[in-house]
């Protein structure tokens, strides 16, 4: 029973450090004007996520198979490295939203209470969905996250902006997850089985009938669509840029890293456990060519929108929608190189989050009340009237580009190396050209930080300080820097990760 | 499965589309509500099909008996002019939505009947004690118990969530008269996406007093 409560710890820790947060905050005292909940909270959910990244870390140290109770929560939760590396990826990610709100919140007055447990749970829900291996608590992980996810966006109440955001992101978001469950249903119907590793053998065993075998495909096509929506791929992305722009920032961030880390987890689990037979894997009867499409169409579609913004935050969304693009690449690579390809997938979303959360936390630190960056106009000349947070900006973008010595060209070094090896080359040369086009909308931020004045009279934005956010941003710039000075043995652990998801 | 279980789930199933039908088409809100009774009466006869009558009696006293009965007294609290005067408008466009869908869905249907020929069997039996309290229970309680575990930990978010966007609602400055927002907002403020109350204006104070 022990081993059963030790190898669901990650989980544990995360899901009773937020409800001991909750009950603190209930029976504290505060005074009218003094500090918000933000002050202990920020702090409070940051600790416990970060204790849910080391408790995953020390599990990984001593070997999921050497847990005994990791086969008793089987097959609803598989704990292998594989779930253990995503654990680490969204904990990480969840933390950082947590340090980023504990300066946003109090700034812009959004300083209520619910946000952190609401940040905690999604994140619970994301880890359950990571190491989910079964229909039921696959969308048991998926709402539970998403719930959470919906109420972040629609926080800040009075906001037109951020009620279009949620209503959107709600609606569209609950038929995904019908799309999915109609899918799931199915694969029911017609192997019998809800394990995604009793799906697989039924479909690998050849012995469907051919209307079952149909009912498979219908249901992998729906399943497909419903995590495409998850990690925003075109066309299903039409939520994300009014979601990620109506959100508050930190909430933004974390939809951006950690709701698009666990759909991506969960994508490859499905994709390899349940669709991994030789015939839905091949280019011809399989996924292979469908995802490919997605691919082209996430990465061409983001990055030339992408371009024509004018609202850095709004760049920001079409930009994670790109980085979509870039993963499904990879994915796509499974077909012909598995374990390089998730390697090099798990390795992109360490850098990725990193990246992106500290694109997002550099934007909050440009802004402050009343005067939020929103535009390129807004940042003119940020880079004279505050050097760190411009600085910090300016080597998160230049990690999203791909920029040698940051993380985020390893990143994509290892995703087009993958793509090539598994004689993907047309795809690897779109996903290049489309970085180049990439490059252009990264750049233009650093161009009008450090080589544009505001013009006299314009609205511009003030810089905020915060310890909050620039602890954050301390920790994904070390993040960015490591990864990307010394990639070996992060790649070597997102390998050993790939590896144990079989 | 005999012929009057067949007729019996077309029957169940055909009450519940119907519910469905109306409840997404109903231009007044309490048919709406009485549309989604008609899908859970309809759902709850098809798990008595499946011998699974505990979770159909559940079905009847938590959603009919529970859910809906809250739906319709917020209706009938909120009355006739909760009716938006976008919801008076011509249904037609709604019906050519709800058309499109149908077709969409039979098409799909029909497809999977032309890829194969049958449809065989492949679930095992129901076992003895299934569907009644006692079989429910055990199992969600042994085989069942980790995604049980987690379903708490989802209605958890649901209640923190509905409280954070049904406690978090502020005046929003660019609804103010002109002077008003003038002094809470600094100018271009408003259109640039600026959505913060005004200082010392009716901000929910959300520790304290509550």
């Amino acid at each position: 029973m022990s081993s059963f409560l030790v190898a669901l710890a990650p989980l544990l820790v995360v899901g009773l450090g937020g409800l001991l947060l909750m009950l603190g905050e209930a029976f504290a005292h505060r005074e009218r004007g003094g500090s918000g909940p933000s002050a202990d909270l920020a702090i409070g959910s940051f600790v416990t996520l970060a204790a849910g990244a080391v408790v995953a870390f020390s599990l990984w140290l001593v070997g999921p198979e050497n847990l005994g109770g990791a086969a008793g929560v089987a097959p609803f939760l598989i704990i292998d490295r594989f779930t253990l590396f995503f654990d680490i990826v969204l904990c990480v990610g969840g933390a950082l939203a947590a340090l980023l709100a504990g300066g946003y919140l109090p700034e812009h007055k959004l300083d209520r209470g619910e946000f952190y447990p609401l940040l905690i749970f999604s994140t619970l829900g994301a880890m359950v969905l990571a190491s989910a291996g079964d229909l039921l608590s696959l969308f048991i992980g998926l709402e539970t996250m998403s719930l959470g996810v919906y109420a972040l966006v629609g926080f800040r109440r009075g906001s037109a902006r951020s009620a279009e955001g949620a209503v959107k992101y709600f609606l569209l978001g609950s038929f995904a997850a019908a799309l999915l469950l109609y899918g799931g249903a199915m694969l029911y119907g017609a192997t019998g089985h809800t394990d995604l590793a009793g799906i697989g053998a039924a479909l690998r065993g050849g012995t469907l009938t051919g209307a079952d075998y149909g009912l498979a495909i219908v249901a992998m096509v729906l399943v497909l669509a419903g995590l495409a929506f998850k990690v925003s791929a075109v066309p299903f992305h039409m939520w994300t840029p009014d979601a990620y722009e109506g959100a508050p920032t930190p909430a933004t961030s974390f939809m951006a890293v950690a709701v698009k880390s666990a759909a991506f987890a969960t994508l490859l689990r499905v994709l390899v456990s349940a669709f991994g037979d030789p015939a839905s894997m091949s280019w011809g009867t399989g996924w292979p060519p469908v995802v490919a499409l997605l691919a082209v169409m996430t990465m061409t579609v983001a990055n030339l929108v992408a371009g024509r913004q004018e609202s850095v935050k709004r760049m920001l969304a079409y930009s994670s929608i790109a980085h979509a693009g870039y993963l499904l690449v990879a994915v796509v690579a499974l077909m012909t190189q598995p374990g390089i390809a998730q390697g090099s997938i798990l390795f992109y979303l360490l850098a990725y989050t990193v990246s992106t959360a500290g694109a997002f936390g550099a934007l909050i630190l440009c802004g402050s009340r009343g005067k939020e960056a929103v535009s390129y106009e807004d940042l003119a000349g940020i880079g004279h009237r505050h050097p760190v947070a411009a600085a910090a900006f300016a080597l998160f973008l230049l990690s999203l580009t791909g920029v040698p010595p940051t993380a985020g060209f390893f990143a994509k070094l290892y995703v087009v190396r993958a793509a090539i090896g598994g004689g993907f080359l047309p795809l690897a040369i779109l996903l290049l050209l489309n970085s180049v086009v990439a490059a252009y909308y990264y750049l233009r931020v650093l161009v009008y930080m450090y080589m544009r004045e505001p013009a006299p009279g314009a609205p511009v934005a003030a810089p905020m300080r915060s310890g909050y956010v620039t602890a954050a941003l301390l920790i994904c710039a070390a993040g960015v820097m490591l990864l990307g000075l010394w990639p070996t043995r992060s790649l070597e652990l997102a390998i050993d990760a790939a590896l144990a998801a079989r | 499965m005999g012929k009057f279980e067949i007729a019996l789930f077309a029957l169940c199933a055909a009450i519940s589309i119907a519910g469905a039908l109306v409840t997404v088409g109903a231009r007044r809100p309490i048919r709406s509500a009485l549309g989604l009774l008609a899908t859970i009466l309809g759902v709850a006869g098809c798990y008595l099909l499946l011998e699974a009558q505990f979770l159909a009696a559940i079905q009847l006293i938590v959603y009919a008996g529970a859910v809906v009965v809250l739906f319709i007294f917020v209706v009938m609290l909120l009355g006739s002019a909760s009716t938006s005067p976008r919801d008076a408008k011509s249904a037609v466009p709604r019906y050519i939505g709800a058309g499109l869908f149908l077709a969409g869905s039979l098409a799909a249907l029909l497809l999977i009947l032309r890829i194969g020929t049958k449809v065989e069997q492949v679930l095992p039996p129901t076992p003895a004690g299934f569907g009644s309290v006692e079989g429910v229970g055990g199992e969600l309680f042994t085989r069942y118990v980790v995604p049980f575990e987690l379903a708490g930990a989802l209605l958890i978010v649901a209640v923190i969530g509905a409280m954070a966007v049904a406690r978090g609602k502020q005046p929003d400055p660019t609804l103010r008269p002109a002077a008003e927002a003038a002094g809470a907002a600094p100018p271009g403020a408003s259109e640039r996406g600026a959505t913060e109350p005004a200082p010392g204006g009716k901000s929910a104070e959300p520790h304290g007093g509550a």
